[in-house]
């Protein structure tokens, strides 16, 4: 048996921001197994401080290209709850559109591009535009579609505009929505069996490692929730919402800028293994189809199957926005007027699922409807702790394969996650070719 | 013609883009032009590169030039440094854009990168003084880069 062991994986990639893997054996004792992390809205308080409740989601929303949506939505829903601003149902089935189109993209680019490449042991999806180019154009084309969502239902893909406190300054055309559901069923379905094929030609692959942790999501009555529910924890049930705090005990350590959670354990899973393992039973019945073909099973305590999860999920994100936009239809698209006449000022949470798990933004208000205070836990945050804990198991099982086999399982293990790694940021770095 | 912006605006002068495409916005100085915000998540480029037209990308870029220098320059002029750790999604930036739409023989043959060399990326809302002062240069150079 290896007695010692030093892995120190460096990725200094960003101009402020970094995810190190450490691991660090000696004489057969595990003294260290982290994962060291800069995530960026770290100053989340003092850029909202003394906004206007207007302005609260458009900036929110900027902390990050990726998960712009969900903060835009988490943001819109602490805000509606402090000011007591009432949504109707057709801005919930818009949001629920919108969350489903961001979840998708992101499902499927996690899936094919990230973790795709090591289950076919390349190191980046770059080659396989080589050798496999209908695998990755499919990819980009589900990304599109799960883009045009959001620019149909919200003005533009990236950051959207239209959504506000209180409803939407623009409701889609008939013409637009039917569209988007005839390109839904007709590529996006089809596309979506074609990725569970694919993907279960890799399942095989996904290293066998099992840890049964504390898997939080939310949970409500109605469907599987990622716009709205309780808090639902795998160990203690249903809490509200505004329990938040209780359910994310938010601690430092010194090996990351970045708090760490806990609820009833020593750590928790948040995201698409989360919401499987917690809700599986709202998921369509495509979506239970494809998790059999797929070999996820009803609980699964292998933090490597997140993957799998978000691709069940992605199905039923496709199938569930058909479902949506024939509710919409139905209602007849009413040209409503958002609410904001705020009928209080206090304090509001609101907590949405985002592909890595449960997003919270929490804002007081004065009576002139300025933020006074601001809180936001993202789930990369949440995951931290889960990860280490995750590794200090796994090395110890894998200890006999060489260092590179064990690096990369760990880097494996950190791509499940999807972590936020200080995502703010993208200027270019050139050097000119003389 | 398509503009497109990407960065942050959060974070000082990687906000550049942005307050250039806000300048064209107001100005309406390429009328008929197609500006896009494409924020931090530059695969969106994928999607919407115009072939048969100009397309412009305006970004900060570390040219390791003077603050507020900007240069405009061809993809195949420079080496994109690609810093993706593969770790996450949220590597994926312009540099493995660029390498997809080759490799996938998307990229439009007539792609102009407008860079502008930050002073500092660090959050707060404004752009530095010499980034400030380069927007209106930023503008102009495309505009002679759209007449030739």
């Amino acid at each position: 048996m290896t007695m010692n062991l030093d892995i120190n994986v460096e990725h200094l990639t960003r101009v402020e921001g970094h995810g190190n893997i450490v691991v660090n054996m000696k004489e057969g004792r595990l003294e260290k197994a982290e994962l060291q992390i800069v995530e960026a809205p770290r100053y989340f308080e003092a850029m909202l401080k003394g906004r206007s409740f207007h302005e609260a989601a458009i900036i929110t929303s900027r902390i990050c290209g990726i998960c712009s949506l969900g903060h835009q939505m988490g943001s819109l829903k602490a805000t509606e709850d402090a000011l007591g601003l009432e949504v109707s149902e057709q801005t919930i089935l818009l949001r629920r559109l919108l969350t489903h189109g961001a979840t998708l993209q992101s499902n499927i680019l996690h899936a094919y591009f990230l973790a795709a490449p090591d289950l076919l042991g390349v190191g980046s999806v770059f080659p396989l535009i080589g050798t496999h180019p209908d695998v990755v154009i499919r990819a980009l084309r589900m990304k599109r579609l799960a883009n045009d969502i959001g620019d149909v239902v919200s003005g533009r893909a990236v950051h959207p505009i239209t959504p506000v406190p209180g409803g939407f300054t623009r409701i889609p055309t008939e013409k637009e929505l039917m569209g988007l559901k005839k390109r839904l069923v007709e590529e996006m379905v089809p596309d979506f069996l074609a990725t569970v094929e694919t993907m279960a030609a890799l399942a095989g692959k996904i290293p066998d490692f099992t840890r049964e942790t504390e898997y939080i999501s939310l949970r409500n009555d109605h469907n599987y929730a990622m716009y709205d529910g309780d808090i639902c924890s795998s160990d203690i049930g249903r809490v509200p919402d505004s329990d938040y705090l209780k359910m994310t005990n938010e601690f430092v350590v010194p090996h990351s800028t970045s708090k760490h959670a806990k609820a009833n354990r020593s750590s928790f899973m948040a995201g698409a293994l989360a919401r499987w393992n917690n809700n599986h039973d709202r998921l369509c019945d495509a979506s239970l189809t494809a998790a059999e073909t797929l070999g996820l099973k009803p609980k699964c305590y292998n933090p490597f199957m997140n993957t799998i999860a978000q691709v069940v999920e992605a199905g039923h994100c496709a199938l569930d926005s058909v479902a949506i936009i024939d509710q919409l239809l139905e209602g007849g698209l009413p040209n409503e007027q958002p609410n904001q006449e705020p009928t209080k000022f206090g304090t509001g949470v609101g907590a949405v699922e985002v592909p890595r798990g449960i997003l919270y933004h929490e804002y007081s208000y004065d009576r002139k409807g300025r933020i006074t205070a601001a809180n936001c836990i993202i789930p990369t945050g949440q995951n931290l702790e889960n990860i280490d804990d995750d590794m200090k198991k796994l090395v110890p099982e894998i200890i006999e394969k060489s260092k590179e086999e064990i690096t990369l399982t760990l880097e494996m293990l950190v791509r499940a996650y999807d972590p936020c790694i200080s995502c703010s940021v993208h200027m270019l770095d050139v050097d000119f070719i003389e | 013609m398509k503009i497109f912006a990407v960065g942050n605006s959060f974070y000082g002068d990687d906000g550049v883009g942005v307050a250039v495409l806000e300048r064209i916005r107001e100005a309406d100085t390429f009328p008929g032009a197609d500006l896009f915000d494409a924020h931090t998540d530059a695969l969106v480029l994928l999607d919407r590169f115009m072939p048969g037209e100009m397309n412009v990308i305006i970004d900060a870029a570390d040219m390791g030039l003077e603050p507020g220098s900007v240069r405009a320059f061809r993809p195949d002029e420079v080496r994109v440094k690609i810093k993706s750790d593969h770790l996450s999604m949220h590597g994926f930036g312009l540099g493995e854009t660029f390498i997809l739409a080759e490799q996938l023989g998307t990229m439009p043959d007539n792609v102009l990168i407008v860079g502008v060399q930050p002073q500092r990326i660090e959050i707060n809302q404004g752009l530095s003084e010499p980034v400030a002062a380069a927007v209106p240069r930023v503008i102009s150079l495309i505009e002679a880069e759209a007449t030739e």
